[in-house]
Order: C-alpha cells, then sequence, then structure tokens
C-alpha cells in the first residue's frame, strides 16, 4: 500500500503545482493592473492554464481552469473583490473564459499525453529491437538467457530473470523455488511482484522467464506487451540455439568417431608391422636356420633386433599419448646433458640406416632443463620421421646450438620439405601432409613430440630450410645455466 | 629345385626382408614389388605362379590390385594383412582371392597356405573326377559321397554345398560364395540358412559334428573343408 501512497502523493504534487501556476498568473495579472489600469486580464488566466495543460496533463488543467475562474471573477471582475456579477456581459466574459480554458486546457493536457506514449512507444520499439539482434547475433544460450534477462529488467525498470526448464537454480530474491512454474504456464499470481511467463517454441519447454517492477511502479499494458515479446524473441533465439548446439554435438561426434577408428587402425599397423618381421624372421630361423647362410642369419636377427626396438617406440608412444591426454605426464625437470641424449636418439637409428651427420654448433652447451627420458622420444619421433619422409639416399643433420639461454636441436633434412600451409599442421594429430600419405604411419610421431616438449616447458617448430629445400624441424629446451 | 615364381607384394620392407629369405629357401623365385603399381607392371612382364599380397599398398587399395590382377590372371593370391576386419578379408575373396593370411604369421603357415593354394588351382584346372580328404571322398561323376567307404545320402543343396567347399578345399569359401552355389548368384538368402545347411552337412559327415575336423568354420568369414594335407595350424583369425 506504500505504492497507493506514493500515487497519491504524486498525484498531490501535480495539483499543488497547478495551483502554483495559477497563483503565479494572479501575481502577473496584479503587476499589469497596476501598470495599466486595465481589468482585461483573462489572457493572463488563460496563460496559466494552457501552462498547467502543458506541463502537467489534463487533470491538473481541469482543476487550473477551475480556480483560475474564481479567481478571476473574484480578483477582477467588477465589482471587484467579490464574486457578484452585476451585468450580462460580465457573466458571459466568464462563462466564455472558463469554456477557453477547460478546451485549451484538455486539448494540451491530450496531446502531452499522446507525446508521452509515443515516446514509450519508440522507447519499447528500440529496446525489442535491440534484444532482437543481441539474440539473432549469439548462438549461445546461456548468452542469450542472459541478456533476455537483462533485457527484462531495463524493460520493466527493475529485476529479471530466466531459468532453464527442468535444471534446478537459485530462485530469485522473493520468489519460492516453487513457484517457478516447470510445466505449468505462469498463471499463477505470482509471489512478491513477480510476474512469470513460460519459455516455449512449438510446445517445447525451454524455461521460465520472470521480472518484476519496483515498489514504487507500475507496468503499463504496452510494458506488459513488450515483455511478452521480449520473451518469445528469446525463446525462439534459444530454440535455434539449441538446434545449432545439437547440431555442431553430432558433427564433433563423428569426428572423433572417425579419429577413433583411425587411431585403430594405425596403432594395428604399427604394432602388427614389427610384430610380423619379428614373427617371420624368428620362425625362418627356427626351420631354415641350417640351411642359410651366416649373412642372411645374421641379416634375420639384426631385423628382430631393429623391429623389437621399433615396437618398444610405439609402446611408448602409446603410452605417452595416452598419458598427454589424461593429463598425467608427471615432468621432472632436471639438468641433463643434451648432445649426449641426441647422439643415443642418433647412433640407435643409424645402426640400421647410415645417413646421419652430427654436429654441435655451440661448444661447451649448458645443460638443458627436462626430463631426457621424454625427450629423447620426442626426439626420436622428429628423427623417425626425417627418415621416412625422405628419400634413402640422403642425408639428416641433426646439430645442437646455444640460441638466447635455449638449448636447440634442428634436424633437417634434404627432402621436399612441406608445404607452407602444412608447417604448423604437420603436429596435429593424424594429420599426414601431402606427399606423406604414400608412406607408412599414423600422423601421431610429431603431434606426441610436441606433446611431449610443450609438457618440459619446451617448443617444437617446423620451417623449411630456403637453400637445400628440406624440412628443418628445431626443439628448443630452457637451458639450465 | 624350383617351386614355382612367386611375387610379395608389400610396401614394408622390414617385411620383406624377414620373409625373403625363407621363400627363397622352399625353392620359390622371388620377385618384390612395394606398390599396387609395380605389381601389376611385374605380372605383365613375365607371369607368376603365386602372388603374396599385402592389402595396405600406398598407391591403390588391395582389392583393386585383386582385381586388375584377375581380369586377366589366374594365379592364386594369397593376402598377406595386417588388417584384422573381417569385411576386409570377405571383399578380398569375393574379389578374387585365393586364401588371407593375418599378419604376424609364421613362415611355416605361409608356406603351407601358399602350397595349399597352388594344389587348389591344379586340382581346379585338372578338373578332377574325385576328391579325398581323411575318410571323406566324393566321386563328382557319379555325384556320390562316402565316409569310411559308405555312402551318405545328401540333399541336392548338400550336395552343391560340399562340392564348392571341395573346389575350394584347403581354402576359405565365404558366405557370399556359398550362397551363389547353392542357391544361384544373387539369391538373397540369410547366413542363417546357410549355418543350418552346413549344421546339417555336418552331421553326415563328421565322426562328431560339435567338434568338425572336415567341414570347418571361419569366424566371420564363411567356410573351408580340409583338405588332404591341410596345413597343421588351423587358420589364424
Amino acid at each position: 500500500m506504500g505504492r497507493v501512497r506514493r500515487e497519491w502523493r504524486d498525484q498531490l504534487s501535480r495539483y499543488g503545482a497547478a495551483l502554483a501556476l495559477v497563483a503565479a498568473s494572479t501575481a502577473a495579472a496584479e503587476a499589469l493592473y497596476r501598470l495599466t489600469a486595465t481589468t482585461r486580464l483573462s489572457m493572463v488566466f488563460l496563460a496559466g492554464v494552457l501552462l498547467a495543460a502543458f506541463l502537467l496533463g489534463s487533470g491538473p488543467a481541469y482543476f487550473a481552469a477551475a480556480v483560475a475562474f474564481l479567481v478571476y471573477n473574484f480578483y477582477l471582475v467588477e465589482p471587484r473583490f467579490t464574486i457578484e456579477l452585476t451585468t450580462p456581459e460580465e457573466l458571459l466574459t466568464l462563462l466564455v473564459f472558463l469554456a477557453v480554458a477547460m478546451l485549451t486546457g484538455n486539448l494540451t493536457g491530450r496531446v502531452r499525453d499522446e507525446a508521452a506514449r509515443a515516446q514509450a512507444r519508440a522507447r519499447a520499439t528500440t529496446a525489442l529491437f535491440d534484444a532482437t539482434r543481441e539474440f539473432s547475433a549469439s548462438s549461445d544460450e546461456r548468452l542469450i538467457r542472459q541478456r533476455l534477462a537483462e533485457h527484462l529488467a531495463a524493460t520493466a525498470g527493475g529485476e529479471g530473470f530466466v531459468r532453464d526448464a527442468g535444471r534446478l537454480q537459485m530462485a530469485p530474491a522473493g520468489l519460492r523455488r516453487e513457484d517457478i512454474p516447470g510445466g505449468l504456464p505462469g498463471a499463477a499470481e505470482p509471489a512478491g511482484g513477480w510476474t512469470l511467463r513460460r519459455l516455449e517454441v512449438e510446445g517445447q519447454a525451454l524455461g521460465t522467464a520472470g521480472w518484476r517492477a519496483p515498489p514504487d511502479r507500475r507496468l503499463s499494458r504496452d510494458e506488459h506487451d513488450l515483455l511478452e515479446l521480449m520473451c518469445d524473441a528469446g525463446a525462439a533465439a534459444i530454440a535455434r540455439a539449441r538446434l545449432a548446439a545439437g547440431k555442431a554435438e553430432a558433427e564433433a561426434r563423428a569426428r572423433t568417431e572417425d579419429l577413433r577408428n583411425a587411431l585403430l587402425s594405425s596403432i594395428s599397423h604399427d604394432l602388427r608391422t614389427p610384430l610380423a618381421a619379428i614373427l617371420a624372421s624368428a620362425t625362418s630361423l627356427r626351420e631354415f636356420g641350417d640351411s642359410f647362410d651366416p649373412g642372411v642369419r645374421r641379416d634375420l636377427a639384426a631385423t628382430i633386433q631393429e623391429e623389437t626396438e621399433r615396437l618398444d617406440a610405439v609402446v611408448a608412444n602409446l603410452l605417452s599419448m595416452t598419458r598427454l591426454q589424461a593429463g598425467a605426464l608427471a615432468i621432472q625437470k632436471a639438468p641433463f646433458n643434451v648432445p649426449e641424449v641426441v647422439r643415443r636418439t642418433v647412433e640407435r637409428r643409424d645402426r640400421a640406416h647410415r645417413r646421419f651427420t652430427l654436429t654441435s654448433i655451440t661448444p661447451r652447451l649448458p645443460e638443458g632443463l627436462g626430463d631426457p627420458i621424454l625427450f629423447e622420444q620426442a626426439l626420436g619421433n622428429v628423427v623417425e620421421n626425417a627418415l621416412r619422409h625422405t628419400p634413402e639416399d640422403t642425408l639428416v643433420l641433426v646439430s645442437t646450438r646455444l640460441e638466447d639461454d635455449r638449448i636447440v636441436v634442428e634436424v633437417c633434412d634434404r627432402g621436399p620439405g612441406v608445404g607452407e600451409a602444412d608447417l604448423e599442421r604437420i603436429f596435429d594429430r593424424f594429420y599426414r601432409a601431402g606427399g606423406a600419405r604414400q608412406t607408412p604411419g599414423t600422423g601421431l610421431g610429431l603431434s606426441i613430440a610436441r606433446g611431449l616438449m610443450e609438457a618440459m616447458d619446451g617448443a617444437i617448430e617446423a620451417r623449411n630450410d630456403p637453400a637445400a629445400g628440406g624440412l628443418v624441424v628445431s626443439l628448443s629446451l630452457e637451458s639450465a645455466a | 629345385m624350383s617351386s614355382g615364381r612367386l611375387l610379395l607384394v608389400d610396401d614394408e620392407p622390414q617385411i620383406v626382408r624377414a620373409l625373403l629369405p625363407a621363400l627363397q629357401a622352399a625353392g620359390y623365385a622371388v620377385e618384390v614389388a612395394g606398390t599396387g603399381e609395380a605389381a601389376l607392371t611385374c605380372l605383365a612382364a613375365e607371369p607368376c605362379d603365386a602372388i603374396i599380397l599385402d592389402l595396405g599398398l600406398p598407391d591403390m587399395d588391395g582389392k583393386e590390385v585383386i582385381a586388375r590382377i584377375r581380369e586377366w590372371s589366374e594365379a592364386p593370391i594369397l593376402v598377406l594383412s595386417a588388417r584384422d576386419l573381417e569385411s576386409e578379408k570377405i571383399a578380398a575373396l569375393d574379389a578374387g582371392a585365393d586364401d588371407f593370411v593375418n599378419k604376424p604369421v609364421g613362415v611355416g603357415e605361409l608356406l603351407a597356405r601358399l602350397r595349399a593354394s597352388l594344389r587348389g588351382r591344379e586340382r581346379r584346372f585338372a578338373s578332377q573326377a574325385m576328391f579325398r580328404s581323411g575318410d571323406l571322398a566324393i566321386d563328382f561323376a557319379r555325384r556320390r559321397v562316402t565316409v569310411q567307404g559308405e555312402e551318405v545320402r545328401l540333399t541336392p543343396r548338400e550336395y552343391d554345398l560340399l562340392r564348392i567347399l571341395a573346389r575350394h578345399a584347403g581354402r576359405p569359401v565365404t558366405h557370399r560364395q556359398v550362397i551363389a552355389a547353392v542357391w544361384g548368384a544373387g539369391a538373397q538368402v540369410d547366413a542363417q540358412f546357410v549355418r543350418v545347411l552346413v549344421a546339417q552337412l555336418r552331421q553326415k559327415l563328421e565322426a562328431e559334428p560339435s567338434a568338425p575336423r572336415l567341414l570347418m568354420t571361419e569366424p566371420g568369414l564363411g567356410y573351408r573343408l580340409a583338405a588332404e594335407d591341410d596345413p597343421a595350424t588351423p587358420a589364424r583369425s
């Protein structure tokens, strides 16, 4: 009932202002009477009534007209200071005055009211336009809900909220959770001055919206319509966002499925190929060992050794990949001798290939900070990649140097290089650049190398060698010095 | 001694390196091709007695290689593949491959399968009137089937099934090949009917139908009739 009292006070002050305007007119008339000694000053009062109508609306204008009529009669019409009328002309003048005052007051008041309504409508249209534009610009359901709540609050001049359907959430102040309709439209008498509305599109419940104006304000019919329209626009935007999200999710699922299949088939290939070579070599030695030349026997034994080492590397990569994905790779960073690890990594592969050239550019290199085992694995993947994708009669250069307090190991091959667009993507999982699709491999090695290097706060990059044309992959680690 | 000319098609150098000595020791003159294109070129230059083919070739799909070889060559094709997808093997067999072995495989089994495939070809072209495997004997000319010398009465469908299996003795026959031979090419027959027919045939031929020694199942693929001197090791799948 505070609101009623406030409204009364509001009205009262407007009538008081009308009274003040009439008083001001009286004062002006008195001043003019003293200057000109004329009593034909009805125009001054008329001006006061007009002003009241313009500033305060039609009700106060009528009131001002009536008061002005009495004051004019009492104060200026002969005999002065009485409300008696002596001539019919004077009565006529007074009646005409009253009629003119009423009419102008009414007209001006209506113009004023109309202007106010037009302004409110324009504001409403702008608000709705802004809201709709914001909704359609976003495909994030959460953001749309938040924006809708903000717009409802702004339009109601108070508070607003939007609640997801079927999800428990804190109820806004003054509203119990059970008051918020889950399935039922918010027709029930709302608590705490809230108006509730169900958000739905084609029968699909999308949640509940609510708003309330401040206690001293009453929402007009137009404002209610606007709020409802906003809810409809918001509901449509939410439905659209959900549709888009559902589609994106289905696409992501399909992509994950593709990735999983690619992973399984490449793991199967990477594990079975060395196994096949080992089993074939071992069974050959058992069945035909006696009839083979010593050279053939040594060759088969070498195959068993190399393929076992390769298998070991594949298993290590699989373990690292699983750990990297699970975020469970515990890194023990410690200073270690980088050139030593580089030599070990390369020498193991050089037994089979004899294609490496090792150089250390910076003498007395400080130790690198990282995990030597993981670094060896990362470098091994890079080196394998270089061996696999370049012609067999070309060299692979591995160099180590100090650069801006970081230890950099570069693996340069003399192969065809990689297209500029592919330079970043070769580190993506399963990505295999153009020509690489014809060589066996999973497309996992470089991505694991990057994961390992980043886990050690190191870095790995690829670039093409402009002079020799091959690919340069550089791995860098913090220096311990 | 020479067992014939063999084409080994595999793009993994370590596999070639591991298989080559045993194949040569078994008496084969081995040609090696790393791609499907190279294999076709090599075959065109000089015919081979048998082909060992890896399905995962870099330049073309293994099934396509089989189809293109089959356009003009009847040489037995033994598919060697790390893929354990049943559908791949079935597609390879339907495309015209004679048999398959999964990687990894011991050279003993590989050589036995190779011999079986080579013999199967001889049998097919020699159009033998008689087939023997263990206690089983089939007289194709008189449509007479005997087990341990005693005649077994077969329905026409059972006989058709036995005949297609005997023609491919020692090698797998896919469900689709069985259906084409028994019900006619293009017939829409559920694999369940094949299973029922096989069970009936086992009842009549096998000493212990629940533990078959003649009519073996190739899981997911089809069936295989044991050849007279079948590889000691059963098919790995």
